[in-house]
């Protein structure tokens, strides 16, 4: 990790390497509020977050470039299908106790990571999903991509000359963190968040007050499963691929206290390492040709800190 | 003391909750054993027995919290054995527990609102669609929690984590909260272990009133005899997870049978004043 950087010490001074840590730290922070939710007010320790990005990733690319859905009408379908992908994890398992539940989720999250890595046909296998066809045909992002065009237009009109090609995609993840945030904090203070509250503290409690607590633990992996989903696309427009290596569901997402926001933040390859990589090739069918050898994925323990640090979103 | 009201308010003969040959099994061991007892609407029921008789085993099979091994139940009318807890609970049978479950990391106000029936507002769609109506409901819930508090002395804690309390308040908490859902027949669970006397007669005096206004009904585990015998109409016993014994409290203790399961904590045969 420190010898890579100790090269190329001048990315620090790179207002594009913050923007696409920014860009990290927001999709990292959507990851969070789920998990708080489900984590830190339900009780129920989900590590399968990892796995709600993946079905969100892959099933908006796949949506556009295996079933010719636009790129916006993939987003509910998809969001759509992560729900229901949360829900079928809750069903069977959360009838188990809590380290079990725990353990539960992270076979699921691994089972779509691994179905990713070897249903070729639908996924792409190892080489993830990107275009349709070898680079010939549309790519999955081509719509944001135009989109994010016309918000470089703005910025430029506001005054910044040059804005970064990740500019309008942290701006639009730091919006939806923020619209997260306020989501989650009113429906927590509402009496439906008290009965989760509740569930936490005593499951057989709230059970003998009347609270069908099984529904709600499942509402509650919903909501995580669909603001995953988002972090999801985003993790997918930031790194112009869904790839199966980009969703391992590693134990290590939960640092920090899990009740506390931004608590729970971490990278699946972490550190700076992968923001040298060239953001956007301008012949995308070479794309697999380097991506990331080996050694980007050889980092051990990530630098989360890194990207808390940046994205300043939290006490430690 | 309050044998007028007994009297006065003697129950109508109908009974609110049936169990009929409850079995359950740990193991090799039977914890209850073929159980058969009736509440009656409008009593105030004493369940007493040795410790291990499997009075607490009763609760949590009746309640849902136990899958039962065998037996019938019946709550109104309504079969119940077998049926989640939550169901049974909104059916109005609520129970509170031997070791408390107070929500230690919420205000014990919260603890309270918490047990409100018809809070729209548990439901997503609503908080969302119909803030007002959550709003309103939430505020009369509110004024219903902190009245039930003042019975209870805990008015002045009502903002405090419920961890703080000491054991006592939260015995007292958990049967406020049991009573925020407005029970049809409440089931407690020794209700007055650890609570100081002044309170406690509080308690069973409430216990009196609710009965008296609002025609709840009361199942309730007690080992102080004193209690049992002044304050219950009814008294089932149990031992080795049968019942044993079941009549009128005076009736109960001259009860031979009982009189043997008591023998070595001898409690009952003690207490012959009052
Ligand atoms: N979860 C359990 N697993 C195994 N055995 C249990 C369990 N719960 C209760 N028992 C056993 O069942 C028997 C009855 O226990 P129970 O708690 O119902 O007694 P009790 O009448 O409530 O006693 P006490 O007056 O001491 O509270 C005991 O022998 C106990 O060891
Ligand atoms: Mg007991």
């Amino acid at each position: 990790m420190i010898l890579p950087l100790g090269l190329t010490l001048n990315f620090f001074t790179d207002t594009g390497f913050w923007i696409g840590v920014g860009v990290l730290a927001g999709i990292y922070a959507l990851v969070a509020l789920g998990l708080q939710l489900n984590v830190g007010y339900t009780g129920m320790t989900n590590f399968g977050a990892a796995g709600f990005m993946a079905v969100g990733a892959y099933a908006m690319a796949i949506l556009v470039l295996k079933a010719g859905f636009s790129f916006w009408l993939s987003l509910p379908v998809a969001m759509l299908i992560a729900i229901g992908f949360g829900l079928l994890v809750g069903l069977p398992s959360l009838r188990l106790r809590a380290d079990y539940f725990a353990i539960a989720t992270i076979a699921l999250a691994e089972t779509v990571r691994i179905i990713a890595q070897n249903a070729d046909s639908l996924t792409g296998g190892n080489q993830g999903l990107f275009c349709a066809e070898g680079g010939a045909g549309a790519c999955y992002n081509d719509a944001w991509t135009n989109l994010s065009t016309t918000i470089e237009g703005w910025l430029q009109s506001l005054g910044w000359t040059n804005p970064e090609s990740l500019a309008p995609l942290l701006i639009v993840v730091w919006l939806f963190v923020v619209g997260a945030t306020l989501g989650l904090r009113f429906i927590q203070k509402s009496p439906w968040g008290r009965v989760l509250r509740a569930i936490r503290e005593d499951e057989d409690a709230a059970e003998a007050l009347g609270k069908h607590t099984f529904a709600y633990k499942l509402q509650s992996l919903a909501i995580a499963a669909a603001i995953g989903a988002f972090a999801g696309f985003f993790l997918a427009l930031d790194l112009a691929t869904v790839h199966p290596l980009d969703y391992e569901p590693v134990a290590r997402q939960l640092l920090g206290g899990a009740r506390r926001r931004g608590g729970l933040l971490d990278h699946p390859r972490g550190d700076a390492v992968h923001r040298l990589r060239p953001r956007r090739h301008p012949d995308r069918s070479t794309a697999v040709l380097h991506r990331r050898p080996g050694a980007d994925r050889a980092d051990g323990l990530p630098a989360a800190g890194d990207v808390r640090q940046a994205g300043g979103d939290g006490p430690r | 003391m309050n044998d007028a009201d007994v009297d006065a308010e003697r129950p109508n003969g109908k009974p609110i909750l049936e169990a009929a040959g409850v079995v359950k099994r740990f193991g090799g061991i039977r914890a209850v054993n073929g159980a058969t007892l009736d509440v009656r609407e409008g009593s105030i029921t004493a369940l007493i027995g040795p410790n291990g008789a499997g009075k607490t085993t009763f609760f949590n099979v009746v309640t849902g919290f136990y899958r039962p091994d065998g037996g019938r139940a019946a709550f109104q009318g309504d079969q119940i054995l077998g049926a989640r807890p939550h169901a049974i609970a909104r059916l109005g049978m609520v129970r509170t527990f031997q070791i408390t479950k107070a929500l230690a990391r919420m205000p014990v106000i919260d603890n309270m609102t918490l047990a409100a029936p018809d809070q729209p507002g548990e439901r997503l769609l609503n908080v969302i669609a119909h803030p007002r109506r959550v709003r309103r409901r939430e505020a009369e819930v509110r004024e219903q929690a902190i009245e039930l508090l003042e019975v209870f002395d805990l008015a002045r804690v009502a903002e405090d984590y419920a961890g703080t309390l000491s054991g006592g308040q939260r015995k007292l908490l958990e049967l406020a909260r049991a009573l925020m859902t407005r029970p049809r027949l409440l089931l407690l669970d020794e209700p007055m272990a650890g609570i100081n006397p002044t309170l406690g007669r509080r308690l069973l005096d409430h216990m009196q009133r609710l009965r008296a206004d609002e025609g709840v009904s009361f199942l309730f585990i007690e080992h102080d005899m004193e209690v049992v015998m002044n304050h219950s109409d009814r008294v089932i016993v149990m031992a080795e997870g049968r019942v044993i014994a079941d009549g009128e409290p005076h009736e109960v203790r001259t009860d031979q049978a009982v009189i043997d399961a008591y023998l070595g904590s001898g409690t009952v045969v003690e207490d012959e004043r009052a």
